[in-house]
């Protein structure tokens, strides 16, 4: 049994369209410890946010998709979960935070009526007034000044860095041990982005939560992970800890990509020329110490 | 003023500018007749005297301004003139004949949102799969024949294939009728306290009712499940289901109340078109409401009663809009809550 | 245009759609050919056959005059279909001129235009149509005229919409900067945009021309005898419900499956065309 709390081996996804089928990852394997905060990085189309949703069993209801290989979670196989149990953990163990928060906050409904929902999700026979409560110190905890007058408002009422917020309040509600983050805050601007994701930071290191933090941002990645796997079309190209990793690239691609990054602002997607023929080289795995 | 109230006042007031300019317009229809409506209406019988003496009453003599002055001098007092084909007010005709086509259409509206809306929810939540097909099937059906022909058919089948319901009126004709005093005879029966007449009152009402909600249940399910769909690719859709939400209380709770939004102001136009449809199904259950009246005076050319059944069907339309729009400010927080800003 | 038709006939709902609407144009178009009674189009009387149930030659049965429900009803279909492109050949300039001045004009021209639309807009369809055709002779011409006014808002309605968000787009202010005229930038421009949303709006509408044609005739407000019109069969056929009921049941089935056809065609067109509003 691995001590691992996420481990991913030789993922495989296709999704079946009118021209047959498209790989999409070709046989991804990692794993992140507990408390550990993980990195995937690549470009757009990578295959870095299906990994994401696949841990979640998002795809898995789409028909178009074929998925192999295995995700454990807390040493279970969650392929071989009943779909009931598998349910059961999103939102409790594991969860996630998106990219643009103001959108992904259900536009008619206030805060506190989602915060409700999710709290509930965790504890099903939580006391309305408790839930309240409870709210009010997670939004404090993630330095939200007037957390009363954000549950009684609406999305498209707050800023975007106060949605950002709220999603992290949201996510981190229920003491998930995983929290996925899929590029967090690159819908907000650059000042915003970064306090948030400190902010982001303090919370789950005080409480031990593991991170896989997406990103293809690679100033924020450095910032933020313990360790970092880079992938390119489908494929981890390289795998090391951050500072081994930044310090010394040893794969194309990685390298073309810190080449690239775009380091006044932090934000936006570096331009790579497409196709190196050195992209493609197989996996580079630094020595990462236990 | 709350912006809600603010809404109102300009949806009234747009309301106002939009019935005088249907007023006008069916004025000028009614008056464009070829032939002497007075002639008409008094038949061939009648002297060159008598008619003329009539044509000075309904000022037909008079430039169509004038006549349209005289009209809306009346109609503020709320005169729509006498109705040549019964020689009563018109105001008394529409009193009696509108209610029982309004209850119809109250039902069938209920029919329309009651069916229509979880059939497009089912179909949303279970898009490209066999639900969604057969009910998309069946919607397109529903609008693809008119209220008479689901009147027929639905008589033919349920009335006397299957006797399960009856074939015409309002009430059996065994019951006494309740004294008028709505005029909607589901709520006079109930107030009444004659349980027995209501009873046969909605057995009688709920075949019509549903021929005439049929195209609306298909347009209710076709356009909830698209406005659904196309929610269902929104964020916070996503967003919901990381959450681990049952795919149930997603269809219902997260993607519909975003969807309905969109999807409102055109149930509020169908329900409205429905005041037009009421004839061809009240024709088809000898139904005791305003169609036989409007085709008679149509078919008579009586003018005032032409244009004082138009009017008050169109009122009653733009009332409903008023009130969908209404309710979708109550749905739709940005509305609700647009000059407040923060709270 | 190839590839129109090859989405088109790749799903099953848009190929019965095709088919539905090929069989009723073809008969509509043959009618002298494929009706085994083509005299009975007109006042033919033949009491040795009438109101007879469905039997061979008359395979939908008789009317009480002793014609061929089946013949009538594709003549019927024929009426109906002349009469849904011609309102629609008048119906649509009106409404996509009135549309594209009032989008794209602004101001005053945008506030009359569209307050008028809008009166039109407030009666129930069915209701106006009833208004126009009860002052007017119940003739063809006159019906078409009264579903004429009743269906030129929509398309003022649909194309101003589109108008209004096409006239922020930069190909029409880069127009506007050379000096194009307002006539060459509503028509030249602006209207090739909002092409696909009227097709594919015509094509549903050919659908529901023919539904409110034959309401209006069903309430006898519409083409008279002995012309043969499917409305006007199904009111004189309800008389005699249930025992005459090839008389109803035929015409009804005939309105349905027409309706039904365009509009799986215009659903089709819709997903393809990509003008889902």
């Amino acid at each position: 049994m691995s001590d691992y709390l996420l481990d991913i081996r030789d993922l495989k996804l296709a999704f079946k369209n009118y021209a047959g089928l498209v790989e999409v990852l070709h046989g991804i394997s990692l794993n992140i410890r507990r408390g550990e905060k993980v990195a995937l990085v690549g470009e757009s189309g990578s295959g870095k946010s299906v990994t994401a949703r696949i841990i979640l069993g998002l795809l898995q209801e789409l028909s178009s998709a074929r998925i192999s290989g295995s995700v454990h979670f807390e040493g279970q196989d969650l392929e071989a979960l009943a779909l009931r149990t598998r349910l059961a953990l999103r939102g409790t163990k594991i969860s996630m935070i998106f990219q643009d928060p103001t959108s992904s906050l259900n536009p008619v409904y206030t805060i506190g009526v989602q915060f409700n929902e999710v709290l509930k999700r965790g504890n099903p026979g939580i006391l309305e007034r408790d839930a309240g409560t409870r709210a009010v110190s997670l939004l404090q905890d993630v330095s939200i000044p007037e957390p009363e007058r954000v549950l009684a408002s609406y999305p498209f009422q707050l800023s975007g860095g106060m949605n950002q917020r709220v999603m992290i309040a949201m996510a981190l509600a229920n003491e998930p041990s995983l929290l996925i983050a899929d590029e967090p805050g690159t819908a907000l601007d650059v000042t915003v982005q970064a306090q948030t994701l400190h902010l982001m930071r303090d919370l789950v290191e005080r409480r031990g939560t593991s991170v896989l933090f997406i990103s293809h941002n690679l100033g924020v990645v450095r910032e933020f992970a313990d360790r970092v796997y880079v992938i390119y079309k489908g494929r981890l190209v390289e795998h090391g800890e951050t500072s081994e990793l930044f310090h010394r690239p040893r794969h194309p691609y990685t390298r073309a990509l810190m080449a690239a990054v775009p380091r006044i602002t932090g934000g936006g997607i570096p331009e790579i020329a497409e196709n190196s023929s050195g992209f493609t080289e197989p996996l580079i795995d630094h020595e990462v110490s236990p | 003023m709350s912006p809600v109230v603010r809404l109102l006042v300009k949806r009234l007031s747009i309301s106002i500018i939009v019935l005088i300019g249907v007023s006008m317009l069916i004025f000028t229809i009614a008056r464009v007749i070829p032939g002497d409506p007075a002639r008409i209406a008094l038949g061939p019988n009648a002297t060159v005297e008598q008619v003329d003496q009539l044509r000075e009453k309904l000022h037909l003599n008079e430039p169509i301004w004038v006549q349209y002055g005289y009209f809306i001098r009346d109609f503020s007092r709320g005169d729509l003139g006498i109705s040549l084909y019964t020689n009563r007010p018109v105001t008394t005709d529409i009193a009696q004949f509108l209610p029982a086509t309004l209850e119809l259409v109250i039902v069938a509206g209920v029919f329309m949102i009651g069916f229509g809306i979880p059939l497009g929810i089912a179909s949303a939540r279970y898009r490209g799969k066999t639900a969604d097909n057969v009910i998309r099937v069946i919607s397109l059906l529903g609008v693809s024949a008119p209220s008479f022909v689901w009147a027929v058919i639905l008589m033919l089948l349920f009335a006397f294939f299957l006797p399960l319901f009856p074939i015409a009126g309002q009430i059996s004709d065994t019951l006494t009728v309740p004294p008028r005093i709505t005029g909607f005879l589901l709520v006079d029966t109930l107030l009444a306290g004659d349980i027995p007449a209501f009873l046969s009152a909605v057995h009688h009402i709920i075949l019509p009712a549903f021929a005439l909600a049929l195209s609306g249940i298909g347009q209710a399910a076709r356009l909830t499940r698209s406005n659904m769909v196309e929610t269902y690719d929104k964020p916070y859709i996503e967003m919901a289901q990381s959450y681990g939400f049952p795919a149930r209380r997603i269809a219902n709770r997260y993607a519909f109340r975003p969807s309905l939004i969109p999807s409102l102001t055109i149930i509020g136009l169908d329900f409205a078109a429905m005041l037009g449809n009421a004839f061809l199904v009240e024709a088809v259950y000898a139904w005791p409401g305003l169609s036989r009246y409007g085709v008679q005076v149509i078919l008579r050319k009586d003018l005032n009663a032409i244009v004082g059944t138009v009017l008050v069907i169109s009122a009653t339309f733009l009332i409903v809009n008023i009130i969908v729009d209404l309710l979708i400010a109550y749905i739709n927080p940005r509305i609700r809550l647009a000059e407040r800003g923060r709270p | 245009m190839r590839r129109t038709f090859s989405i088109l006939l790749s799903n099953p709902l848009s190929v019965i759609g095709l088919i539905l609407v090929g069989t009723v144009v073809f008969s509509a178009l043959f009618a002298d050919f494929i009706a085994p009674f083509p005299s009975h189009r007109g006042a033919v009387v033949d009491f040795s056959n009438f109101n007879q149930p469905p039997h061979w030659p008359n395979i939908f049965g008789t009317d009480l005059v002793g014609r061929d429900v089946f013949s009538r009803i594709l003549y019927a279909y024929r009426i109906s279909l002349m009469l849904g492109v011609v309102v629609l050949a008048i119906a649509v300039p009106i409404g996509v001129t009135v549309g594209l001045a009032a989008g794209y004009l602004g101001g005053w021209a945008d506030f009359i235009l569209m307050r008028l639309t809008d009166v039109f807009l407030s009666i129930p369809p069915l209701v106006l149509a009833m208004s126009v055709m009860g002052v007017l002779e119940p003739t063809l011409t006159n019906g078409m005229l009264a579903v004429t006014t009743m269906w030129w808002p929509w398309y003022a309605r649909l194309v101003y919409n589109v108008t209004r968000s096409e006239a922020q787009e930069g190909y029409v202010l880069a127009a506007e900067i050379i000096g194009a005229s307002r006539w060459h930038i509503m028509f030249r421009e602006i209207l090739p945009n909002c092409v696909p949303s009227i097709v594919t709006k015509m094509t549903l509408d050919l659908g529901f021309v023919i539904l409110i044609a034959s309401s209006l005739s069903f309430l006898g407000l519409g083409v008279q005898a002995p012309t043969p019109d499917l409305g006007s069969m199904v009111a004189e056929g309800g008389n005699y419900l249930p025992d005459s009921w090839w008389l109803t049941v035929f015409p009804s089935l005939a309105i349905l499956i027409a309706v039904f056809g365009f509009n799986l065609l215009g659903d089709a067109l819709r997903q393809i065309l990509g003008s889902d509003q």
